[in-house]
């Protein structure tokens, strides 16, 4: 019967080294942080954004395909109105380009 | 049924796609930027980049919302519903291999 063998630490060593050779993981026998873990890991974008159920809506068809000359009725009753109000002159008014051009300051003066 | 889109959702597919689109990059930067064995100068820098990015670029801040209500809070993710929303859904049949239990 053989005595059992006590391994000395740098045989140990070699085995490791030996070890993730063989089953090729990083060898890091000072356990330094590597930033391994973030490459590491499964990317979780691919299933975060398909958490919501798709959803179908005519607007967007219509704008991925022009070709098929869909009109969107409700959306085209929306813009003529918008059309119809700015011409009769109550469309939304510009944006300040100065603190003294808002109205806020119009109605202090 | 279509489910609603309020504001909260609509933010947080917003986020959701964020992070998609930017989590390769996000990921090599956070890479560089741990690694104790590259110089602090580079992880630095790296840092800096990380802190470039958008709000809705983090994966943090996504949360799981009802699909029918866009409730935050009682959220049972595997369905992606709300706590009354799966209730509702159970009873009526539409959840498969849910059921009431009765003891």
């Amino acid at each position: 019967m053989a005595a059992a063998v006590r391994a000395l630490p740098s045989q140990l060593k070699a085995l490791t080294r030996l070890r993730c050779e063989i089953f090729q993981t990083a060898y890091n026998p000072r356990n330094l942080r590597t930033g391994a873990k973030y490459l590491r890991a499964r990317l979780r974008g691919p299933s975060m954004a398909e958490y919501y159920p798709k959803t179908v809506n005519l607007s967007q068809i219509a704008r991925e395909y022009p070709e098929l000359g869909i009109v969107d009725e409700q959306e085209a009753q929306r813009m003529a109105d918008v059309e119809d109000r700015k011409r009769r002159g109550k469309g939304t008014p510009k944006k300040a380009k100065k603190k003294a051009d808002s109205r806020r300051a119009a109605k202090k003066r | 049924m279509s489910a609603m889109k309020n504001t909260r959702v609509l933010r947080d597919i917003k986020a959701r796609q964020g992070v998609l689109k930017n989590e390769v990059t996000r990921r090599a930067y956070l890479y560089v930027a741990r690694n104790t064995t590259l110089p602090p100068q580079v992880r630095h820098q790296a840092q800096l980049q990380l802190n470039t990015f958008d709000k809705y670029t983090r994966p943090t801040t996504v949360k799981n919302r009802c699909s029918e209500t866009g409730r935050g809070r009682g959220i049972m993710s595997e369905f992606a519903l709300c706590r009354f929303q799966f209730r509702l859904k159970a009873l009526s049949g539409e959840l498969n291999g849910v059921r009431k239990a009765t003891w």
